[in-house]
Order: structure tokens, then sequence, then C-alpha cells
């Protein structure tokens, strides 16, 4: 009655998925050496199942890398009817439903992102959901309300020291709820980072960010990247971060350089124009007419503010795919498993500024299309690259997670965006 | 095989939860429960109560979950939804993914969205927002009022007054009949200040109530009046205001407001730069017409009891829109809603109904 089925550990490990009769996606996987994404072969750099997987008792000698596509195959009308049911299911319930409408949304994208012919699942349960989502709108609320008082401003001063003081916290309770509720092949993820650990990553690396003017904000990102890929398990298959800090910085760079050439790009025609009105002028600074001057310095900050407003957004969109993008291309999953991502950090950036145009113009009607054209993008550019089928990880000793787990994870999903 | 009154056998995949190893199998749906056949290994089975079927999510195969941590996967949607309705399962969310299946329901949910954020906008939100208005403990009120002025004071829409301190005293003795006369105990005072501290750019001839009896009166709108039976009549107008805290009611309008544009687009600092600009929504936003009118009956009663008449608050009400024709700068508070043709003729209505 416990155990329907006992294991058959004897199956032959050659046997390439066979059980798959399922989904669009039941052709066997693009099995053969790796030719991808150039991070140098890895033949060689495993050394064999780790400990939590179940030893193959094929030919162990010369591992094989096979590498796994990563596809997604959500649409945009079928994810359009989706979003726009459960969005009106929001708005007719005054908000009560918003729980169970993140779920199938987040549901409908891991449920089409497959590989190996398995799709992920999102199991968060929305009643859980919604007890949080209450808490929160309810702190949010009071801190809105509370800021613009004087004789109450106390309230929403504390509200925002705690927010700041649980900050670290929040974050490692948000990620052992993600991992948790995660599925692949009937395993489930999980995050066990320690919470001191989290105050390390996400609050005194925050802070070193904003003591330095932003010099040790790299850090921070490694610093956390980390933090969130050492701490994450598949069954009992841990996850590691290969990465470095250098190349961080190097993102950041970039990022800055963008701001900067921006920044350059403005001021150079601008200087321009001042030049050549100011010889218009005949250089006698005495008849300048310095109330037209006043206007057209005023329209040019204008100006000037908006166009650095969006490279902001660019030069950040860009940071975060191209970190994205290292990150996955540095990551291991019991030493036999690694990713690797070839997607242009510089398209996701077009990707995602032309997303907001038709979001807008469309007044938010296009925005399923984009959520699935971005996300098609993302992880069609992604690889799983193996050295054992991925059919041999191993449940977390100790079996299924105990309701202790799962009653840590309550609290919440927060948007961190915050 | 799946006839109308057999249960179905669904092929699938089934997970032991241990390992990450698919194994193809079968899963018998039937009235007691569901029994696994797996090649080469005994059938299990487990009972109805047992089996967790998960919500059908449009085009993602159904997964059924047991006790023990194991799965089983399958694409027969068909024999799953049969199975579920059977039991009775997932009424709710069922019937949610056969909305999400039609473009029909799409459209429909467009409009319904559509209808009920208008429909939320204009008349829920007001509604909900008189409400928390009428809560509010009057200890809120008394910052809303500090801190709209010191915005007005810094953005030099008010100044100093320059009416002579007999006139000042005047209009102050009978600013206090009317808010005794309104009573509530709100922290009234009358403050007369210059609405054109720098040049045409102020508020003008303006009046206007802050939420806890705080009434602005501008020199400008002194000096239009003819009467002061006219500025009477406006000062108790503005007084009908604090009393029904209407100044209030717009505050948490605009805040509903904000925060329902938050939830649309998620974007957090629009709400909070949203909240700094209360003050100034406040002030430069005015009232709704119903507000309006509600304040106009406020106002008539008084100068009924005290003239027997509506004529001066007519009178200047129809003086304050044909100046306001030429004038720049920011519109005036009185007049910011349309319709003062349907106000003079309200108030001509209510004198006639005293008669």
């Amino acid at each position: 009655m416990s155990d329907p089925v006992s294991l058959s550990k004897d199956r032959p490990a050659a046997v390439p998925d066979s059980g798959t009769p399922l989904g669009r996606h039941a052709a066997a996987p693009a099995t053969g050496p790796d030719t991808g994404s150039g991070t140098g072969p890895d033949t060689g750099s495993g050394t064999g199942p780790s400990a939590g997987t179940h030893a193959a008792d094929g030919p162990q000698a010369a591992p094989v890398v096979t590498a796994y596509p990563v596809s997604f195959t959500g649409s945009a009308g079928e994810y359009f009817r989706l979003w726009i049911v459960n969005s009106a299911l929001t708005v007719v319930t005054l908000g009560l439903y918003l729980p169970w409408a993140r779920v199938r949304n987040r549901q409908y994208f891991y449920g089409h992102t497959w590989v190996d012919g398995h799709n992920f699942e999102y199991r968060a349960d929305p009643r859980r959901l919604l007890r949080s989502y209450l808490l929160v709108g309810a702190l949010f609320l009071a801190y809105v309300l509370t800021s613009e008082s004087e004789s109450l401003g106390w309230v929403s001063g504390l509200i925002a020291l705690l927010f700041l003081g649980l900050y670290p916290w929040l974050v490692a309770q948000s990620m052992r709820f993600q991992a948790v509720n995660t599925v692949h092949r009937g395993l489930r993820f999980h995050f066990d980072g320690r919470v001191q650990d989290a105050y390390v990553a996400y609050g005194a690396a925050n802070v070193a960010a904003a003591v330095s003017g932003g010099l040790a904000l790299p850090w921070a990102w490694f610093m956390q990247r980390r933090y969130q890929l050492n701490n994450l398990r598949y069954g009992s298959a841990r996850g590691l971060f290969r990465g470095d800090v250098a190349p961080m910085y190097l993102i950041a760079l970039v990022g800055v350089g963008l701001l900067v050439g921006a920044g350059l790009l403005l001021a150079i025609p601008a200087g321009v124009a001042l030049v050549a009105w100011m010889a218009s002028q005949g250089f006698e600074l005495d008849s300048l007419n310095w109330n037209s001057a006043g206007l057209l310095g005023v329209l040019f900050v204008v100006v000037a503010y908006v166009i650095l407003l969006a490279m902001n957004g660019v030069a950040w969109q860009y940071v975060r795919a191209a970190t994205m993008r290292y990150v996955l291309n540095n990551a291991e999953l019991g030493g036999v498993v690694r990713t690797g991502a070839t997607f242009n950090p510089w398209q996701v950036v077009w990707i995602t500024v032309s997303n907001g145009v038709a979001q807008v113009l469309t007044l938010g009607l296009a925005t399923p299309w984009a959520d699935i054209r971005r996300n098609r993008y993302l992880l069609e550019g992604v690889t799983v690259r193996a050295i054992v089928p991925l059919d041999e990880f191993a449940g977390r000793q100790g079996g299924p997670e105990s309701a202790l787990g799962e009653a840590a994870t309550e609290l919440l999903d927060i948007g961190l965006g915050f | 095989m799946s006839g109308r009154d057999s249960w179905p056998e669904v092929p699938g995949v089934y997970f032991d939860g241990q390992v990450s190893r698919d194994h193809p199998a079968t899963l018998h749906l039937g009235p007691d429960g569901a029994r696994l056949r797996l090649p080469g290994r005994a059938d299990h089975h487990w009972r109805a109560a047992d089996v967790t079927v998960d919500p059908a999510l449009p085009g993602v195969r159904r997964a059924l979950s047991f006790p023990d941590g194991s799965r089983f996967e399958t694409t027969d949607h068909a024999a799953v939804r049969d199975w579920e309705s059977r039991q009775g399962r997932n009424r709710l969310l069922g019937g949610v993914a056969r909305l999400e299946a039609s473009w029909g329901a799409a459209l429909g949910a467009v409009a319904v969205t559509g209808a009920l954020l208008w429909g939320f906008v204009t008349f829920g939100l007001p509604v909900l927002a008189r409400q928390a208005a009428a809560v509010t403990p009057q200890g809120v009120l008394a910052t809303f009022d500090r801190e709209a002025l010191t915005v007005l004071e810094q953005q030099e829409l008010v100044g100093p007054s320059r009416l002579s301190a007999a006139r000042q005293a005047e209009l102050q003795a009978a600013f206090r009949d009317v808010s005794a006369w309104a009573g509530g105990g709100y922290g009234y005072r009358l403050l007369l200040r210059d609405g054109e501290p720098a040049g045409s750019s102020g508020l003008g001839a303006n009046a206007f109530a802050l939420p806890n009896g705080t009434v602005v009166m501008t020199d400008q709108l002194v000096e239009l009046g003819r009467s002061d039976r006219e500025l009477i009549g406006v000062l108790a107008h503005e007084a009908g205001h604090v009393t029904q805290r209407h100044g209030l009611a717009s505050v948490y309008q605009a805040l509903g407001l904000g925060l329902i544009v938050t939830a649309l687009t998620g974007d957090v600092v629009s709400a909070s730069t949203f909240a700094a600009a209360v003050p100034v929504a406040l002030v430069q936003g005015g009232y709704s017409r119903a507000a309006e009118t509600q304040s106009d009956r406020i106002a008539a009663r008084y100068l009924l009891e005290r003239y027997g008449t509506t004529r001066p608050l007519q009178t200047i009400l129809a003086r304050l829109e044909s100046a306001q024709g030429g004038a720049g700068g920011l519109p005036d508070l009185l007049n910011t809603h349309p319709g003062t043709d349907a106000r003079i003729e309200h108030l001509r209505r209510l004198e006639d109904a005293a008669r």
C-alpha cells in the first residue's frame, strides 16, 4: 500500500526515453556529442553521476554528453484566452481570484516548457497565496495611507523598516516557495539556503553596493546568483554556480558604457547646436535673447531626461539578459548536468522594448503575446547537456517532501521586484 | 475504449516520485478509484479520495498524483475530464478551463473587464471613497490641511492677503457664524490669501475647503463679490464640503485610482509618486458634480435661514463663470465642473421650494 511499484533498478540505461508517447515532444532527444554553445568541450569534465544519482549499469568509461534542447510550446492565442479569462475573473471577484489567476498563468508557462519529452509543473496552492496576498496588500495599503500623514507617519516608517529588515529572509522564503513548487519528471526542486547566508547575499551585499556608490553592485549580483544556485536541489542533486565575479563587472561595464554613450550622443549634438546658435547670434553675449534661450534649455532638459530614462531601461534590460545568459552558461546540477544559453542579450533588449511599445499601444491587451514572445526566445536559446540520462535523478533522501518543508514556504511568493 | 458507460483505460507515463525515471503505464479510472497497470509489475490501486487531479490547463498534459508522491501524466484530456466530472472534482477550475478554450469567452472577458473597470472607476470608487471618508477619524484630517497648504505656498499659488485688517475681520466674523452653524467639530478657520502672488499664475478668484475645515478664499474672489452675502454664500458652500467630507473622499478616490493603475501595470513607483501628489490633487482636482450639488444645498439652507433667498450665491456663481472666460492660469475651482447654469437653476428651485 505504501509502495505501489518497486523501482526497476535493472532497467537498461541505454534505452533513450522510450516511455514518452506523450505531448508534442515525444521525439527522442537529439542525442550525440554536444556541438553547442562554445563554452568548451564538456566531455570528461564530469566525473560521473554524483552521489545522489543512481549509477547506471551501462558503460561508464567515456561519458557521452547529450544535449537536450529546451523547448517552449505556448501559443499567444491560447495564452491570451487564459490570461483574459483569468483577468476578468479577478476583476469580477474584486481581486480575490488573483492568486488563482497568477498560479494558472504561471502553470501555463511551466507546463509548456519541455526538456527531453517532459514538461515542468508549477504546484503552488492558491489558497495559501491568498492569505499572503491579503497580508501584503493590507501592509501596502497601510503604508500608502500613513506615508502622507504626519501624526501616523511612524506607521509607514515602521512598515518600511520591517520590509527592509526582513527583505533577505523574504527572498529566501520566496526562493524556497518557488523551488518546492516546481516539479519535473515527478521530482520536486528544493531550496535549502540558510537565512544567514541570505542576509549576506541580499542584505550585506546590497548595503555594500549602495555604500560604494554602485561599485560593489556586480559583486552583489554574483553573491546573489551563487546563493540562488548553490542552494538549489533537484531531487537530491545539488545545484552549482561555476561563475566568477569578473564577468559580472564586465556586464555592468557594458551597461554603464551604454549609459555614458547615450549621454555623449546626446551631449554632442546639443553642444554643436548651442555653438551654432551662439554663432548665429554673433557671439554677442550681451544681446543674447536669454528668454528664448531659457525656453530652449527647458525643452532640451525635458527631452534629454526622457531619452536618458529610456536608455536607463535599455541598459538595465541588457544587464539582466546578459547576467541570465552568463548564469545559465555556468550552472551545473549534480555534477552531471549543465545548462547553456545561446540567446543574444541585445535581442532580448529589442524584444523587451518592442513588447513594451506594443503593450502600451494596445492598452495592455498585447501582454500575453509579449510574454509568450519573450519567453519563447529565451527558452529556445537554452540547452541542457547531461552525461547521464535525465531519468536517473533520485528524489531527496527521506522520500517525498514533508509538510514541514511546505509550511515553511507558506509565507509567500512576493513580487521581489518591489 | 471509452464507451459511454465503461470507465476508461488511460495511457500515459508514471513517475514513482523517488526517481526521475518515466514508466509507460496505463491507468484505469473507475468509480471507486484508480488502478495503475505497469508492465511487469503488480497492479496498484488507490481509492478515489486519495487521488488528486490537477486542474486542466490548455495544451498541458493532465497529471494525477497519489499520496505516496507518485504521479501519472497523460494526454488523454477527455478521459480525465470525464472521470473528473463523474467524481465531482475541480468543478470551478474545470469551468474556467472551458472558458479559456473559447474565443467567444475571451472576447466577453475583454468586454467584461473593460466595462467593470470603467464602472468601478466611475461609480464604485466614489462610493467606496465616500464610505472611507465617513469613517476616517478626525485626527487624520489635520495633516491633510497642513500639507496641502504647504504645497500651495511652495508653488506660489497663494501669498499673504492684501486686504485691509478691517475687511478681513468682517469676513472672519461672517465665517465664524457659518462654521458655528455647520458644526461637526472640525478645525474651522478661514485663510484669506492673495491668489496671484506671482502674477497670473496663481489660483485667481477662488475658494476651496480642505478636509479639516480650513477654508481658503482669495483676495480676487473677495473683490469679485459685490456684497458680503455673496461671499457668505460661498463660505457656506465650502463649509458644506467640509461637513460632507468631500475633500477626503476625493483624496481616497485619487488613491484608489492610483492603486488600480498600480495593479494593472504592476508598477509600484507610480503609486508612490501618486501618493506624493495627493495634496495637489486635492487642491487642483476639484470635486464631483454630485459633491457640488450637495454643498450648494447646504449653502442654500444657510442662506434661506439667514436671508430668505439663495440669490447671492446664484449671482456670484454667474459672475465667476463670466470672469473665468478670459483668465489664463489654473482653472477656477468653483467652476472646475461644468454646469454652472444647472447649479444656478438648482439654487433657484431650492428657493422656490422654501416659499
